[in-house]
């Protein structure tokens, strides 16, 4: 693809000097810092061992995959779309030799890169947490599912902000899709719950997609059945949200 | 002479009714041309479409004949632009912003971009962010940023805006010697006549949509006191005093 690496380069490049990785590691520190601090509350004020050394990564990755990680992966996406749109800068790489689809694609990559740092490093910084201050009840095999859950949680997470980028193309002001995505996120949570039915084809309801991968009875079945739909959706919504980049008047 | 930019019945038009409707121009290599045409006579969306910025109702943009709508890459290989206005990252330096466009293209290096940074003045201004500069610096950096490549053709939508007069005649300079030493060809839009008068050797004139009539700005001169006299004229023609 011409010149998708050149724009793949420049997004990684404008996301860091736009200090947005730095407000989510920040945010992401806070979030692991509040709950080690809760956890060792509980546990020295009422002499209850909430979690373990590698138990307390995978309870701040169900907080973590729910709220900051999609809120911010949403304000990186409609930065790159709403926010060059408005500010006249997305010409700047549309005339430049490299087709629509690689600009497209670079954009969506980085914002992919963007979920597996954030995701990587508050795995990193919650096991650190977890392993020092509950260090007797961790092993290798804790470890590994702590990998394996945040590895695989960033499917769910990168449908869900494939969506975003589609209604990046599709409404023209950033503040309009911000909300529209919180929107969304909110109806899709509450609709899973009261019509558990409908939850099989919404991606908010694979978000805790990790805890089938952990389960101490493996279920292949409903793993893959979940992995189809969310391909399927990625599919989808990756095509429909290039369709209207690609027919966009600048 | 070799067909720098071909043309063929390009027509975009907008629910409003504006836009352009069957443009057809050549222009060959080395040649200055001044598009001119009062406001919303569809001079930025023909080169929005020749940037392919906007895709055309029907019609086609070849640039040393590759096909600016069927093979783009291979087209933008040629060209540089600044349409519209010149715009840049804010939160990046004059250098990350002229940095970032070298990706693309292979041959340029640290030392062509210094180098258009000196071309255009900005050299001083180098590692200064791009929201500290006034209309006129940006101005300067849009173009450092368009002939960076070194496009064989430049297309440059109102590049005079918010310059000085030591910035116009510098430009006006550039653009002489880039077409006579390199053969550039340019294709230009501006509201300032006398400019295009001193800078064009070639002149289309586009009213309400159409390009209404093109010559050689010689042959002009020969027939009109001034390119201003040309244009009232060609206006008045077509239906507006």
């Amino acid at each position: 693809m011409v010149g998708f690496k050149a724009a793949f380069q420049n997004e990684l490049f404008k996301l860091v000097k736009r200090k947005k990785m730095n407000a989510a590691a920040i945010l992401a520190i806070l979030a692991v810092v509040i709950g080690q601090v809760a956890v060792s509350a509980v546990k020295h004020g009422f002499g209850l061992r909430l979690v373990g050394g590698t138990e307390f990564p995978l309870v701040v990755l169900s907080a973590f995959s729910y709220t900051l990680l999609p809120l911010f992966a949403a304000f990186v996406a409609i930065d790159m779309f709403n926010g060059e749109y408005s500010s006249n800068t997305m010409k700047l790489t549309l005339t430049r030799p490299v087709s629509r689809f690689g600009v497209f694609s670079a954009k969506v990559s980085a914002i992919a890169s963007f979920i597996a740092v954030n995701l990587a490093f508050v795995m990193v910084l919650s096991l650190t947490a977890g392993l020092i201050f509950n260090p007797t009840s961790s092993g290798w095999l804790g470890v590994a599912r702590v990998f394996l859950s945040y590895a695989v949680t960033f499917v769910p997470v990168f449908v869900f902000i494939l969506l975003v980028v589609l209604l990046a193309n599709l409404v023209r002001g950033g503040l309009s899709v911000f909300f529209l995505s919180v929107l969304l996120f909110v109806a899709f949570t509450f609709l899973g719950i009261l019509v558990p039915a409908s939850s099989s084809f919404l991606v908010t309801s694979m978000f805790d997609w990790h805890t089938l991968w952990i389960a101490e009875k493996l279920s292949g079945f409903k793993i893959v059945r979940q992995g189809l739909i969310m391909g399927g959706l990625g599919v989808m919504l990756f095509t429909a949200g290039y369709m209207l980049f690609d027919r966009k008047d600048i | 002479m070799t067909k720098a930019i071909e043309i063929l019945g390009l027509t975009k038009l907008y629910s409003n009714g504006r836009g352009m409707k069957d443009l057809n121009l050549t222009i060959h290599e080395g040649e200055i041309f001044g598009f001119l045409g009062p406001n919303g006579s569809g001079k930025t969306t023909a080169m929005k479409m020749m940037a392919g910025l906007v895709k055309p109702d029907s019609g086609e943009v070849r640039i040393f004949g590759a096909s600016v709508q069927q093979d783009y890459v291979q087209a933008m290989k040629q060209v540089g632009c600044m349409i519209e206005s010149a715009e840049s990252y804010p939160y990046l330096t004059a250098n990350d912003n002229l940095k970032l466009f070298a990706r693309y293209y292979p041959l340029v290096d640290r030392r062509r971009i210094d180098e258009c940074l000196e071309i255009t003045g900005m050299l001083n201004y180098k590692h200064e962010k791009v929201r500290k500069f006034s209309l006129g610096m940006k101005q300067r950096l849009g173009l450092a940023a368009a002939i960076l490549s070194r496009p064989r053709v430049l297309i440059l939508d109102e590049p005079l805006n918010g310059l000085d007069v030591e910035g116009m005649l510098d430009l006006r300079r550039l653009i002489k010697q880039l077409a006579e030493m390199e053969g550039t060809t340019f294709f230009i839009s501006s509201h300032l006549i006398h400019d295009v008068e001193l800078t064009c050797n070639r002149i289309g004139v586009v009213y309400g949509g159409r390009l209404v009539n093109e010559g050689y700005t010689q042959n002009i001169l020969s027939d009109y006191a001034s390119l201003e006299h040309y244009f009232v004229s060609e206006v008045e023609r077509h239906g507006r005093v």
